[in-house]
């Protein structure tokens, strides 16, 4: 019988990344109290721009990029600790985030030297905030249909069209947008470029989009005849489809699809004590063992990633589990602090906190891959389609 | 890890399994006939003694060597005591003493048993124990002794897990070790090398079911397709290969843990997630194969029926998640992800 493989060999993050951890540790034990931000309860995509520019003169922003290029010429598994220890511990990342885990690479990755030494340096010292353009009014999951369009005009691309959900828009200070630059909707991957937008741009309107819980984050980003300059444009016209789906595994299977709410797990130990009764000891035990797994997973895919191999089924599976456990994560947490906690007030202050994971838990499985998209790549992984 | 060792025990496991655990082999021991032919053949392929060192007559691997021939194990349903016998036989070795040859079961004095061993002699009693009316001799490991009890030295009442493997309650009355010692682990230590035995195996079988599962709903046609070509079905079965991907991520990272180090926090995990995974694995399976994956006659059920009373065996998915949740509590709430990081309880 042939069996289905889907392989997760154990892997344990080398000692000098180990040895960074303690760095990072140090770090943020320092540098947490004196962020002030607005957001009632701080997680990893509260922006803010002073964190960025601290962390970015650690030199912690571009850690694998090379170092002719200013980066820190370290392996993804550096990275991987940085990443994870900024999410276990709220900080707040997002102003640097999407500049550094994909539109810097991007840029490194396939743009010109223009580009390269104007935006580089700049994204290094965190003080260059990056959105993703890809998501259009009817272009979801299905993302070769996009039909925003950039038409050659002299010296450059005149853009029409519109893209949503564009996170951070209006605190960013560019987007990579993809968008159609030759040939017509029905040609899918073919005809599909990257431009990396000015945000400021004469002919560009950035109009809030409020989330449910009445946050600022998403915009829908309008061109109406938006001048950009060809060397804005990312590697050769024609390209942008594998330059989109070139890097999905790094972003599927990293800890940010697991450890965005961890504090909620954190409050609920913290609020059935030291000594807690059978029921509450279970149910942290075995949230702890859910997110162990999930890190053993990711790390895996990581260890497969630095060997240079190609674990897209596997990424999913772990964006898949890690997703669905951060949705069920405040639920839990709800049910078993009712019967649980000591203290009237603290209870009432920790039923606030998961309340307000739960609002925010029904993104997790949209943004990055539906578990819709997710489920169809692993059954085509185990050979059903 | 030495690879090649590795390989070579994952090679002749999986070879002589799939050639010799036929599905009459698996339902004989439920009907009361002990495959003592294919126990034979395991011994003489060094499965047996695993772990156990070549200056004691073992195959001399590892703790992990031993956890991969486990995982081979639940892959083919093996009915036979292979963790008893391989941690039995590698915690006597260990302790100085030899290891009777045959099969062997595992009686182990924790929090919920009774046995104790003094001078020599055992005395208490212990329920469920896999294997124990089949097994020659009975290890037992309780208040940091070890002792090795012939099985016809102690009172055994027969019965039958869910699975349709021997699972019987033993009592020793004073009876007479042919060989005991101070133990080399504590009872606590043994019953969490006995969990990562049963995690692994776990991982096997849960692993076959996704190859049982995915090859039928390939094969099986309705309204003129494959079952497997509805995005219902797909969908069901990429939510079963997720947990059985964790589960078996689990098992292998703490064999691995266990194997330079006490991996005591990621055994506890491991055993916890094979145990909330198996229902799930096990209702989704049957599901998507409709009545016949809930015959007799076929082999799905080698499988499922395993996973499912497996869960219960040298702690339940409630005990090790309790008794983790609780050593996590005593460190405080802002030494979990410290732990988490460290596969080990950090105060």
């Amino acid at each position: 019988m042939t069996m289905p493989t889907l392989d997760f060999p154990p892997f344990r993050l080398p000692d000098d990344a180990e040895a960074l951890r303690t760095e990072v540790r140090a770090f943020l034990a320092e540098e947490l109290p004196k962020v002030k931000t607005t957001d009632k309860f701080r997680s990893w995509n509260t922006r803010s721009p002073e964190f960025s520019k601290a962390l970015g003169a650690r030199g912690w922003i571009g850690l694998t990029w090379p170092k002719e290029r200013g980066g820190g010429g370290r392996s993804f598994l550096h990275r991987y600790v940085i990443t994870e220890e900024l999410l276990a511990n709220g900080a707040p990342a997002g102003s640097h985030w999407v500049a550094d885990r994909q539109s810097g690479p991007n840029i490194l990755r396939f743009g010109n030297e223009e580009l390269k030494s104007a935006l580089i340096p700049r994204i290094l010292k965190g003080e260059c905030f990056f959105s993703i353009g890809m998501s259009e009014p009817d272009s979801g999951s299905d993302l070769a249909s996009v039909r925003t369009r950039a038409d050659k005009v002299d010296g450059g691309w005149r853009v029409n069209g519109t893209k949503i959900w564009t996170s951070g828009a209006h605190r960013s200070h560019y987007a990579i947008v993809l968008l159609r630059t030759s040939g017509q909707r029905e040609d899918r991957q073919r005809g599909l470029s990257q431009l990396v937008v000015d945000l400021k741009s004469p002919g560009l309107t950035i109009r809030p989009i409020i989330n449910l819980y009445g946050k600022h984050d998403w915009n829908e980003v309008v061109f109406s005849d938006c001048f950009v300059p060809d060397s804005m444009m990312l590697g050769e016209e024609g390209d942008g489809w594998l330059q989109v789906t070139s890097e999905l595994a790094h972003e599927r299977s990293g800890p940010e699809r697991f450890l965005t709410n961890f504090h909620v797990l954190t409050e609920l130990a913290r609020l059935v004590g030291r000594q807690p009764g059978a029921r509450a000891a279970e149910t942290v035990g075995k949230l702890v063992t859910r997110l162990w797994t999930l890190r053993q997973m990711s790390l895996s895919v990581a260890g497969l990633l630095e060997n240079g191999k190609s674990p897209v089924v596997e990424a999913a599976v772990t964006k898949d589990l890690g997703t669905l456990f951060q949705q069920e994560l405040p639920e839990i947490a709800r049910i078993v602090a009712e019967s649980d906690a000591a203290d009237e007030d603290d209870l009432a202050q920790f039923l606030d906190l998961a309340q307000m994971a739960t609002l925010q838990a029904p993104a997790y499985s949209i943004q990055g891959g539906t578990t819709q998209v997710l489920r169809g790549i692993i059954a085509r992984g185990l050979g059903l389609r | 890890m030495d690879t090649d060792i590795r390989q070579m025990f994952v090679d002749t496991a999986a070879r002589l399994f799939s050639e010799q655990v036929t599905r009459d082999v698996v339902n004989g021991l439920e009907k009361g006939t002990w495959p003592a032919d294919l126990w034979k053949q395991v011994e003489e392929a060094g499965l047996a003694w695993a772990a156990v060192p070549e200056s004691a007559g073992g195959a001399g691997g590892s703790i992990g060597d031993l956890m991969a021939v486990l995982r081979e194990a639940g892959r083919n349903a093996v009915p036979l005591p292979l963790a008893e016998t391989g941690l039995g036989a590698m915690m006597v070795a260990q302790s100085g003493l030899t290891p009777p040859v045959g099969p062997l079961a595992l009686v182990i004095g924790d929090a919920g048993s009774s046995v104790r061993i003094s001078g020599g002699r055992v005395t208490g009693s212990a329920k469920r124990v896999p294997f124990a009316s089949i097994a020659g001799h009975i290890v037992v490991v309780a208040g940091g002794e070890i002792a090795v009890v012939a099985a016809s030295n102690a009172r055994i009442a027969t019965g039958q897990s869910h699975a349709g493997e021997p699972y019987d309650d033993v009592t020793f009355e004073n009876a007479v070790a042919v060989a005991a010692g101070k133990s080399s682990v504590s009872a606590d230590r043994a019953l969490q090398l006995a969990a990562l035995a049963r995690a692994n195996q776990m991982a096997g079988a849960a692993e076959r079911v996704l190859a049982i599962v995915t090859q039928y709903s390939k094969e099986r046609v309705q309204f003129g397709r494959s079952i497997s070509t509805f995005q219902a079905v797909q969908h069901m079965l990429a939510d079963m290969a997720t947990h059985i991907a964790a589960t078996s991520a689990a098992a292998r990272t703490a064999a691995y843990d266990a194997e330079d180090g006490d991996g005591s926090f990621s055994i506890m995990a491991a055993k916890t997630q094979a145990g909330e995974a198996a229902n799930r694995i096990c209702a989704i399976a049957h599901q998507s194969m409709g009545a016949m994956g809930y015959t007799y006659e076929h082999t799905l059920h080698h499988y499922t029926r395993r996973l499912w009373v497996w869960r219960r065996d040298y702690g339940s998915e409630t005990v090790w998640a309790t008794r983790l949740g609780q050593a996590l509590a005593r460190g405080g709430a802002d030494s979990i992800w410290a732990s988490m990081t460290a596969s080990r309880l950090v105060a």
